[in-house]
């Protein structure tokens, strides 16, 4: 492969793979049985998972105060999260929305199995807001409803709102295209198993697909407008996140950078979770083929673009605040720097600026190990990155006499772990029953059957 | 049905190999037992209708069970009702404050039957309006559930009847035989008391009274009784005074009548009303205290420099006076400067000045009358023709009381509502020697170290149940009534003392306190205000004894690495007698800020020489080894002198066991007591007797690092006026423009505030939105004056009270999660080598651009067209985005569900008020209820609310009227005048929130040069 001048002419799937043994590879793993490191892996997450229903039991059973929150800083780990899986559910739209639209076929390859990350790691972003609540019982009341309460309604002005509906329409619009996209595999899978229910839930849900001219042709069309409706979501979602923080008078929250800066930061950390997940299914589904060093090595790239605009806003933010004259913004800055939280701030500088210029080498992006690694920290920086908006700015803001700090208490790490407990059983299990990359779409990218190849 | 037919029909195959079996009969199926032949039914059985009826019965009478109401209370209205009592109207009734001996005016608030709030009576001589946090907070006492709700006879439940019949009879064994009777009391400052005390006792051939408390006044009595040959402490006018001195006195915290001196200090520094008598305010003190942060000039003192400052100052007027004084002090004191200005100035003032001294030495006493004396200051600001009290001059009363129980001659002890053995050091010797006693009669409210060694308790009414009076000095008796029906079956002592006198007869405590005034008051009229001038001088004026004046005697200093003891009271727990009010526990101590908890303060040069950091255990040793030693955490001080240690009494009551189960209980929570089991430690075993005083400082201890920490609960950090050092960038001022100071030359000259570097670059350009939220009705705002507020947090426990806030315990209070709605913050500032301290309270600030009620998904806040910001209780979802958002930090997230499992305490909640629940928000209303009152009374008279109508719980009680409330849309309104003010200004108004509340910055008598400088 090395001796390819482009990635254009370079085959996308590897070992010469006819349509047929595409369609048998990536049943594989759907038809046979679960196997043991399978059963580990989801015994390892479950328990994750009951640690965090655990969790947010008690703490809604007992209050709030059960996280380290104090008047001061009212948001830390829940709201860190909340972001933090938000911004992990970036990739999938963006890379099979945005990408479709530029017609990059390698991501073919990624894009189901992003697009499921997407969902479930919007699922898990959206438990954050509704536990973080003091009445999470009372949630219902964010959404406008028809209702017995006289006039009373929702505030359209309060960026919670806003929220509301973004993470919505967003997972919403992602769902449904995750799904469209499915509907051939779906149907390759009907007719592949046996009779039973998983036969019949396939064959309900492949909506009678029957290969047809005219069924690839409403296909086709429906997935290009989905595609074209998803692409705006990608920009909207973190942005209205961002304002979350940027609409407030908080110094080191209340700044008009947030919106690009959000979103930069949102494609970072998906692309990053993306390859940390593919980098696992690829060794232990055996889908080396599928998912090749030149798929790892363009999102590496994507990594080194978009952690550079993460850079970028970092230094930014300096910037406007030293030019801004505001000595609540200088120090809000300063303090998040060299203040009592500057461990978390130099952790997330040196995972998501120092880490990544590794991959400005070829070397380096083709050792799976070492990407892999990189990838790892990425999602701890970035993680951080989320904790150091929300809790320093937060902890010592106007006023010296209310500045506090702010420790994690047992309940919130359970719930933090619970979180990616939840994530990792419902991926996991999404191996075990949906085809991991889409067959149809590979089919497309194939070199099989084309000339001069 | 085989029999029918020969044909066979079958269903399946399996049923055709049976062989025929005959499907059950469908119409059947609930038949138990196949019908007998003839018809009749045999065993169980059930029919349809049957089944139906038994069905609906066992429904209908589960539902009728289901519906059943809880036990039926009889609730019988009046048929006719009382002309007053009106459900869900308050009325009020003026009466005194019984919560410590200073005797201010209250008016109590009384909804449906219950005392519910006390507040300052405004009209009243002594404290002008003011109630401070102790007194605010006395009525949860009232409803203590540890009170004794019957007498007890051997620790058992007993009626009066037999009490009495027992108590008589033994009394008059004793008329007869002679035997010794000891009346052991508190300092009394009830006449109609001290008159039954005595009529009682006369009976008694061999009969004593003795008072004592832990914070005497008998230092100032003995050198009045020396100087004047009047046994009393006079009253104080600081309000006459033009230069004010305090030696050791914290007369705006703790010292005598706190409230008064503070309501006196204020007048004379009303910096908008007249600079040119703006009064000079020099404070000695060994600790700082909120007297000492508020002055003019402060000098921390040793205990032991306290002889040669005043020698000085003494020696420095005696000359200008042409009068002899033994000696010239230490004029290589390096603060002879300061003494030298001083005594200028106040010979300046001669007439117009006031020095006050907080010693229990009654030498030094006697200096400072003498230099009062030379002032000319008795008579213009000293009264003692008509003091503010009488009273012994000598602490030993007890301790020959304890010497005759020891030697088992007393034959009966009645011991009325104290506790020796907690308060006194030698409180282990009381309680085995009051065992000897022959019969100890107690009259205490509840089972306390001391009553339950009694044979008989004759539990007391609380203050609010009972009639009463008190001397209040300057020709004014106050008035106490009960505003309550008696909770429990209890008795006034009075009452208690009048049926166990010889003659038996048995009158009401208001009998009693109406026959000691007789004509001399208008009783109806007293009643309805609380108080009453009397014409006649209670004692006969008197000439100074120059004889009696000699130099103080320079006590030793401490040796080595020994420091000087200083206990003394802090502003809320004072002596510990309302050691059962969780208010005053959780009140943050106006200068540390820490709550729950006293601790060993110490100089910052000191803690860095032995090496111990705030939160060390250390133990404190008497350096004459005389008593055991205390252990208790130790909290670095700045400001305070470095060869003292300073340690609060009143705590490490067994009374605060009580607290183990305050604060929400779970996983990681811990403890709000200690790990004695109380709050804090009893200090008063460091106590000494000293010259027939009893002493709060000036012994010598060693102090010594434990390896135990205690972690101190605190509101605030310390050092954080000023952003840290390490994060400042060139060119950025250090220090936040949250309190604005000036000094009063400055003031004179610009009658502006000085220009911060925060507002330079911040120009008001307008606002983006049209301007269509007028305020067209009124607009409510407050204004508070930092010149006056001396932080005694007296607002803070009124606001407490007023709207139902939860204790949330020590745990909570250091997870910084405290639901004071008003806090006040404090800051430190060092100004020529002597530190300040600047208070400043912050409630909702009431922002007419709120940032939090944008932000609120479900609009739990919004604004009124009043201007308040009003926050919805049931209709918050809790996402605290308004908190965050909130540049002041002033909302309060309820974390848990807080207990209000007390039902009794819960009868002092505020029925206008919601509890609120787990998960809401909460803040300040600006006392919404309030207003609301206000409007309704207004509306049926139909006249506008008038300026001053309507007061917030904050404003009424502060002693120094620092707060003022009103209509921003009044021109003439106070609040608009304060508005207009050059001190006036908004904090953090560069954010264009526009808050509605405002400050008037803080100025102090100085020179213009004496800039002060502020330190993180």
């Amino acid at each position: 492969m090395a001796s390819m001048p482009s990635t254009i002419h370079s085959p996308l799937i590897l070992g010469d793979k006819n349509p047929s043994d595409v369609t048998n590879d990536i049943c594989a793993s759907v038809e046979r049985g679960p196997s043991l490191s399978w059963w580990v892996a989801i015994s390892i997450s479950s328990s994750m998972l009951l640690l965090g229903l655990i969790s947010v039991a008690y703490q809604i059973m007992t209050g709030i105060g059960t996280w380290g929150l104090n008047n001061t800083v009212g948001w830390a780990f829940d709201i860190t999260n909340f972001v933090f899986w938000v911004g992990i559910g970036h990739a999938g739209t963006l890379i099979s929305a945005v990408l479709f639209l530029f017609r990059q076929k390698w991501r073919t390859s990624v894009n189901r199995a992003a697009e499921a990350m997407t969902i479930i790691a919007v699922m898990c972003a959206g438990i954050f807001p509704l536990i973080h609540m003091g009445r999470p019982w009372l949630a219902h009341w964010m959404a406008p409803y028809p209702n017995t309460r006289g006039p009373l309604w929702i505030n359209f002005r309060s960026p919670l709102v806003w929220d509301f509906f973004a993470i919505s329409t967003y997972f919403t619009i992602s769902f449904v295209f995750w799904y469209v996209g499915m509907i051939p595999d779906l149907a390759t899978l009907r007719d592949r198993l046996k009779a039973g229910w998983r036969k019949t839930t396939a064959g309900f849900l492949s909506l009678g697909w029957n290969g047809s001219f005219r069924t690839w042709l409403h296909y086709e069309t429906v997935y290009l407008l989905l595609a074209g409706l998803a692409t705006p979501l990608v920009l909207s979602v973190h942005t209205i996140v961002s304002w979350d923080f940027a609409t407030s008078v908080i110094p080191g929250w209340h700044t008009t950078l947030l919106p690009p800066y959000f979103v930069a930061g949102a494609i970072f950390s998906g692309m990053s979770m993306v390859l940390t997940l593919m980098l696992i299914a690829r060794k232990t589904m055996r889908l080396e083929d599928y998912i090749t060093e030149q798929h790892v090595g363009a999102m590496c790239k994507m990594l080194i673009a978009t952690g550079g605009m993460v850079a970028m806003a970092y230094l930014t933010e300096f910037v406007t605040a030293l030019y801004s004259n505001s000595p609540y913004e200088q120090f809000a800055f300063m303090n998040r720097a060299f203040g009592p939280f500057s461990w978390a701030y130099w952790i997330m500088v040196g995972c998501n600026i120092l880490s990544p210029q590794i991959l400005w080498f070829k070397r380096a992006r083709s050792n799976m190990l070492v990407v892999f690694v990189v990838t790892i920290f990425i999602n701890i920086g970035m993680w951080f990155e989320r904790f150091v908006i929300i809790v320093t700015s937060l902890h010592r803001d106007y006023l010296p006499s209310n500045w506090t700090g702010y420790s994690p208490t047992w309940i919130e790490i359970a719930t933090l772990v619970g979180s990616f407990g939840l994530f990792l059983t419902l991926f996991l299990m999404f191996c075990r029953f949906i085809p991991v990359i889409a067959m149809a779409e590979v089919k497309g990218v194939l070199s099989h059957g084309r000339k001069n190849q | 049905m085989s029999d029918n037919s020969s044909k066979e029909y079958w269903k399946s195959l399996e049923r055709r190999s049976d062989g025929v079996r005959p499907l059950p009969v469908a119409g059947d199926e609930f038949a138990s037992v196949p019908d007998a032949p003839g018809g009749e039914r045999k065993g169980v059985e059930l029919r349809r209708r049957d089944f139906l009826a038994a069905a609906g019965f066992v429904l209908g009478s589960a539902t009728l069970s289901g519906c059943a109401r809880a036990p039926v209370e009889k609730a019988i209205p009046y048929l006719v009702a009382p002309e007053t009592i009106v459900p869900g109207r308050a009325t009020y009734y003026a009466s005194t404050c019984g919560a410590c001996s200073a005797g201010c005016g209250m008016v109590v608030k009384n909804r449906d039957g219950r005392a519910i709030k006390v507040e300052g009576n405004a009209e009243h001589p002594v404290s002008h309006g003011g109630l401070c946090a102790v007194g605010q907070a006395s009525v949860l006492g009232l409803y203590d559930s540890h009170r004794l709700e019957h007498p007890l006879q051997d620790g058992q439940e007993a009626t009066w009847e037999v009490v009495d019949s027992e108590v008589t009879h033994r009394f008059d064994a004793m008329r007869k035989s002679g035997a010794a009777v000891r009346l052991l009391t508190g300092t009394v400052t009830s006449p109609t008391k001290r008159r039954v005390i005595q009529a009682f006792l006369k009976s008694f051939p061999n009969a004593k009274h003795i008072e004592y408390a832990m914070l005497s006044t008998s230092a100032i009595c003995g050198a009045h009784r020396k100087t004047h040959g009047q046994s009393v402490v006079p009253r104080y006018s600081f309000d006459k005074a033009a230069v004010i001195v305090g030696f050791d006195a914290d007369f705006l915290g703790t010292w005598l009548s706190p409230v008064a001196f503070t309501a006196g200090w204020s007048k004379g520094r009303r910096a908008d009303v007249d600079t040119k008598n703006f009064s000079y305010h020099a404070q000695f003190e060994s600790r700082l205290t909120v007297t000492g942060g508020k002055a003019d000039r402060r000098v921390a003192i040793a205990p032991a420099q306290l002889g040669s400052v005043m020698n000085r100052l003494a020696s420095l007027l005696a000359t200008r006076a042409g009068v002899a004084f033994g000696a010239t002090g230490d004029d290589t004191d390096v603060h002879a400067p300061v003494i030298e200005g001083l005594a200028a100035r106040l010979w300046h003032a001669r007439g117009k000045s006031l020095v006050v001294c907080g010693s229990q030495d009654v030498a030094t006493q006697i200096v400072c009358n003498f230099i009062n004396h030379m002032l000319g200051n008795y008579g213009a600001t000293l009264d003692i023709a008509r003091p503010f009290a009488e009273g012994e001059a000598s602490d030993t009363g007890a301790q020959e009381l304890l010497r005759e129980l020891q030697s088992g001659s007393v034959d009966a002890l009645i011991i009325d509502n104290v506790d020796p053995v907690y308060d006194l050091p030698n409180g282990a010797e009381f309680e085995a020697a009051i065992k000897q006693a022959g019969l100890v009669v107690s009259v205490a409210d509840r089972i306390n170290d001391t009553s339950k060694l009694a044979t008989y308790v004759c539990p007391d009414h609380h203050y609010l149940e009972s009639w009463g009076d008190v001397t209040l000095g300057g020709g004014f008796v106050g008035f106490q009534q009960p505003v309550m029906r008696a909770l429990f079956d209890t008795r006034s002592v009075l009452e208690s003392l009048s049926i166990w006198s010889a003659s038996g007869s048995h009158k009401s405590d208001q009998a009693l306190v109406r026959e000691t005034w007789g004509d001399q008051v208008a009783w109806n009229m007293a009643i309805h205000d609380g108080f009453a001038r009397i014409s006649e001088l209670r004692v006969a004026s008197a000439t100074f004894r120059n004889a009696a004046v000699k130099p103080i005697v320079d006590a030793g200093r401490p040796s080595g690495q020994e420091l000087a003891l200083v206990l003394y009271p802090k502003v809320a727990m004072r002596d510990g007698r309302h050691a059962s009010n969780p208010w005053l526990h959780e009140m943050p101590d106006p200068i540390t800020k820490v709550v729950w908890d006293n601790y060993a303060s110490i100089a910052e040069d000191t803690a860095g020489k032995l090496g111990i950091e705030t939160g060390d255990v250390v133990r404190v040793t008497l350096a004459d080894g005389k008593s055991p030693a205390i252990e208790l955490p130790a909290l670095v001080q700045p400001a305070q002198h470095d060869q003292v240690v300073a340690i609060a009494l009143g705590y490490g009551h067994p009374e605060s066991a009580r607290f183990k189960q305050v604060g929400p209980a779970w996983l990681e929570g811990k403890p709000t007591l200690g790990d004695n089991g109380l709050v804090g430690t009893n200090a008063a075993k460091l106590l000494t007797y000293r010259d027939g005083t009893l002493r709060l400082s000036g012994e010598h201890v060693s102090i010594a690092k434990t390896n135990r920490t205690h972690s101190l609960a605190c509101t605030q950090d310390y050092h954080n006026i000023e952003i840290p050092a390490s994060l400042v960038l060139p060119g950025m001022d250090r220090r936040r423009p949250m309190i604005q100071e000036t000094t009063l030359a400055a003031y004179e000259r610009d009658g502006t505030l000085p220009s911060h570097g925060y507002d330079a670059h911040h120009k008001d350009l307008g606002d983006l939105w049209p301007d269509d939220h007028k305020y067209e009705g009124y607009h409510w705002g407050m204004a508070i004056d930092l010149t006056t507020c001396t932080g005694c947090s007296a607002c803070v426990v009124s606001c407490q009270v007023e709207n139902n806030v939860p204790v949330v315990g020590r745990d909570e209070v250091a997870r910084k999660r405290i639901m004071h709605w008003l806090r006040i913050d404090r800051y430190y500032s060092d100004s020529e080598g002597t530190t300040d301290i600047l208070h400043q309270p912050v409630m909702c600030q009431h922002c007419d651009n709120a940032p939090c009620e944008t932000v609120c998904p479900v609009l739990a806040t919004a604004h009124s067209e009043e201007g308040l910001n009003m926050q919805t209780y049931n209709r918050c979802v809790g996402t605290r985005y308004c908190a965050n958002n909130c540049p002041y930090k002033v909302r309060r997230f309820n974390w848990f569900d807080y207990a209000h499992e007390d039902t009794l305490a819960n009868m002092a909640l505020n029925p206008d008020i919601t509890v609120r629940t787990r998960g809401v928000m909460e803040k300040c209303s600006l006392c919404v209820q309030r207003i609301e009152e206000a409007r309704i009374e207004a509306k049926k008279q139909g006249i506008p609310i008038a300026d001053g109508d309507i007061k917030t719980a904050c404003q009424q009680s502060c002693p120094a009227g620092s707060i003022v409330f009103g209509d921003m849309n009044d021109p003439k309104s106070a609040v608009s005048k304060l508005i207009k003010s050059g001190r006036h200004y908004r904090m953090l108004e560069e954010t264009n929130v526009k808050p509605s509340v405002g400050y008037l910055g803080l100025v102090r008598n100085r020179d213009e040069n004496e800039d002060p400088t502020h330190h993180g």
